[in-house]
């Protein structure tokens, strides 16, 4: 058993919180809020730099090689940071996609192109009458001899506007079809959608969106189980940016609590703050580790469903607690829009919703004890 | 970082659990649970005798005082399988009083007592509450006076679960009664037998069996002070935190149960398992019992680090203690109308072993400090707030 970082991970962790600091401040994220693009590209091209936008990558591939739990490292600084932009979709979750069910070619034309920031992917997966099971899709593609035609609605797609691609899934006559569209393909129609954190998600509709069969990830009809899989990385990759902004806000409450005076002494000499710090420290602390052994089970190539589900439920709730009790300890002026706290408590909401919240993930540990 | 366990680990693992598997009668596991997760006098010291002799109650000591020279996280995998099983869990010289005897007290005091405790030969009683001192441990009054070459104690204490059959008392008692409230304890290791000494047994909520203890006149030799004297008060809080290291194996049990009568037992034609609402509900159970393991292993991969785990262990107590509580208060309701019904009862779902650990929770959240202590320490300790 060994719960501490690696020397290579604690270094990651170093220098992903400096950079981030003086390169993503909380005014930046804050005015990333009614930015056009919704991040700076020049910060984009710098993270390229540092090879974390392939940092999972194989190196072959443009990437560094690194684990899953060095993803994990570095997404919870980039939760601390509320890091706005697409590396979550493009770096995370499509590369993900992309290496777990591309073919060769596949993975040589875009995975370099994903890591040197040259191209942006994002997915495609909630509709409006379905969130993440697959099973329960409407958006359907029919084939003919060269080409699929994609028609439905996906909403909550992050970053469209400035996707090369979009991974989207549809209904074939054999099943569950992913499908690696080119974003500047006709009949594409985003609108964007205005959510709880400001953050660009669109609805996409595709209206018979020609689609080269070559452009198939994975096998038509077969790929539900793999994406099954992926979903539960995803998720967990949102709960180690979720452990990092909860760890942020934890910090600013004790340090807000320990300079503020009421009736004469500092507010967090009172048994009451006291005790929502203490419950806050509890939820991170679990909130890590579960979310770190589920990161390792994945870096070892363990099975890892249960582990998954474990942490995202409990992770979805932990967070949004944190949060709720940081706005209660620091007070009024953490609510005023200018204050770091609602970056945090927003974005809690909406990490919650993202890839399952609590509810969805239990009935999945429910499955797993054999219920 | 690595979550997974080691093949000896997993060995011994699962030489506990057979052992458990054979040992673990109905008879043992009641009188345990009437002791107070304790061995009793009968048949549980003759099962941590057994335990003794394979060098399971001190696994982490050195050879020459009985132990196993193991890492601590072999010690906390037996403990953790001792719980599942319903094995005396609380066993105060193995895992309270003799860490703190390894690592305070003069060498004579360890070779006197780590064997025999090492053994399973003798077991030792709590002796911190007093009528007037429970969370305010340093406000304890019973008087231990120097008589030259003798203490002379007078008092009272409270709560001192084993008292009705173990052979000595951890006992906290003021020295100095000048000093600062917490400079005048020492802590000292008193014979039951010695005169003067009367225990008068109370019953708690969960059934099982605590006491009150009264000292007149008892003579007590020096040479029994643990460490040096008036310092009692840092030990005795090292020595929690050895306590709060709350093995889990209980509601890992209830998890497994549920999952097994959820599965088998219909209501109005239906099997509970396929009920959305107890899905959910034993999902949460098994979130928080993978919750509560991170923290309680976390505390052994500190101490086999070499570092002593500190508000690690008020997290821990805190956290498990109220999740225990959570969960056999799920797991009765889950039963309905039958969640009432008690151990060997007609109709009791499980034997009643839901209702039997939701009284105990009860305990739990109290015994060894209670919540709100834990969550003073972790804001004071852990997180540096400011104290009054």
């Amino acid at each position: 058993m060994d719960y501490s970082l690696s020397e290579q991970q604690e270094m990651l962790k170093k220098s992903a919180r400096d950079f981030l600091s003086s390169e993503s401040p909380k005014s930046l994220v804050r005015q990333m809020a009614t930015d056009e693009k919704g991040f700076p590209p020049q910060l984009y091209n710098k993270m390229a730099d540092l090879g974390w936008l392939g940092l999972n990558f194989p190196e072959k591939h443009g990437g560094t090689d690194a684990s899953f739990l060095d993803l994990a490292v570095l997404l919870e600084e980039m939760g601390r940071a509320c890091l706005p932009g697409p590396f979550f979709a493009s770096s995370v979750i499509s590369g993900m996609t992309i290496m777990e069910l591309g073919s060769e070619s596949q993975k040589q034309e875009l995975l370099p192109k994903i890591a040197s920031g040259q191209t942006i992917v994002t997915l495609a997966i909630t509709e409006p009458e379905s969130g993440y099971n697959p099973d329960k899709l409407k958006t359907n593609a029919v084939a003919d001899k060269t080409e699929y035609l994609i028609t439905g609605t996906k909403i909550l797609v992050p970053y469209a506007h400035i996707a090369n691609y979009c991974i989207c899934t549809a209904k074939t006559s054999a099943g569950i079809a992913l499908f690696l569209i080119d974003g500047s393909s006709s009949g594409i129609k985003l609108t964007p959608l205005k959510t709880i954190i400001s953050d660009k998600q669109f609805e996409a509709v595709f209206n018979k969106v020609k689609v080269p069969k070559k452009s198939l990830l994975g096998k038509e009809g077969k790929v539900q189980a793999q994406l099954q899989q992926i979903m539960l990385k995803a998720a967990v990759a949102k709960c180690a940016e979720m452990v990092g902004g909860a760890q942020q806000v934890l910090e600013m409450t004790v340090d807000y609590v320990k300079e503020r005076k009421q009736f004469g002494v500092p507010v967090g000499s009172f048994q009451a703050i006291q005790h929502h710090c203490a419950n806050m420290l509890i939820d991170i602390d679990t909130s890590r580790f579960l979310t770190y052994q589920a990161a390792w089970k994945i870096s070892e190539g363990l099975p890892f469903a249960k582990d998954a589900s474990i942490a995202k439920a409990w992770v979805s709730d932990a967070y949004k607690r944190v949060t709720k009790l940081g706005h209660q300890c620091i007070g009024g002026v953490s609510l005023i829009e200018d204050h770091d706290m609602p970056l945090f408590s927003k974005g809690a909401k909406a990490a919650e919703l993202t890839f399952g919240d609590a509810d969805y993930h239990r009935e999945l540990v429910a499955q797993e004890l054999g219920l | 970082m690595n979550f997974g366990f080691t093949q000896e680990e997993e060995n011994i693992r699962k030489e506990v659990r057979a052992f458990f598997q054979k040992e673990a009668t109905p008879e043992l596991v009641k009188e345990i649970a009437e002791n107070t997760g304790a061995t009793g006098s009968g048949i549980g010291r003759k099962l941590v005798q057994k335990m003794g002799a394979k060098g399971w109650l001190c696994p982490t000591w050195p050879k020459e005082y009985g132990g196993l020279d193991s890492s601590e996280t072999i010690s906390f995998i037996i403990r953790d399988e001792m719980a599942y099983a319903g094995g005396p869990v609380s066993l105060v010289g193995a895992t309270m009083a003799g860490p703190s005897i390894l690592k305070f007290a003069s060498e004579e005091m360890k070779r006197e007592y780590l064997p025999r405790i090492a053994r399973g030969e003798i077991e030792m009683i709590l002796g911190y509450t007093e009528p007037q001192a429970g969370s305010d441990l340093a406000a304890l009054e019973i008087r231990a006076e120097d008589k030259g070459d003798y203490f002379l104690i007078n008092g009272q204490k409270m709560f001192n679960t084993h008292a009705h059959f173990a052979e000595y008392h951890w006992l906290g008692a003021r020295t100095d009664t000048s000093a600062p409230k917490h400079k005048g304890i020492s802590l000292i290791i008193v014979d039951m037998k010695s005169p003067g000494i009367t225990v008068r047994p109370m019953t708690s909520i969960a059934g099982g069996k605590t006491n009150e203890v009264f000292y007149d006149n008892v003579k007590v030799p020096k040479k029994n002070v643990v460490g040096e004297v008036n310092r009692g008060f840092y030990y005795i809080m090292t020595a929690l935190d050895f306590e709060r290291m709350f093995p889990f194996g209980g509601v890992r049990r209830i998890l497994d149960e549920l999952v097994r009568y959820t599965s088998t037992t219909k209501r109005e034609g239906k099997l509970l398992s396929k009920d959305p609402v107890i899905r959910q509900k034993i999902a949460e159970i098994a979130i928080e019992v993978e919750a509560a393991y991170t923290l309680y292993y976390q505390q052994a991969y500190m101490l086999d680090k070499g570092q002593i785990p500190n508000y690690q262990s008020s997290m821990q107590k805190v956290f498990s203690s109220e999740a225990a509580f959570r969960a056999f208060d799920v797991a009765t309701a889950i039963m309905g109308p039958r969640g009432q019904l008690q151990r060997s009862s007609k109709w009791a779902p499980i034997d009643g072993e839901a209702e039997l650990h939701y009284r105990w929770a009860i305990i739990e959240d109290i015994y060894g400090g209670t919540s709100e202590i834990q969550r003073n320490i972790i804001a004071l300790r852990g997180l540096g707030l400011p104290a009054r």
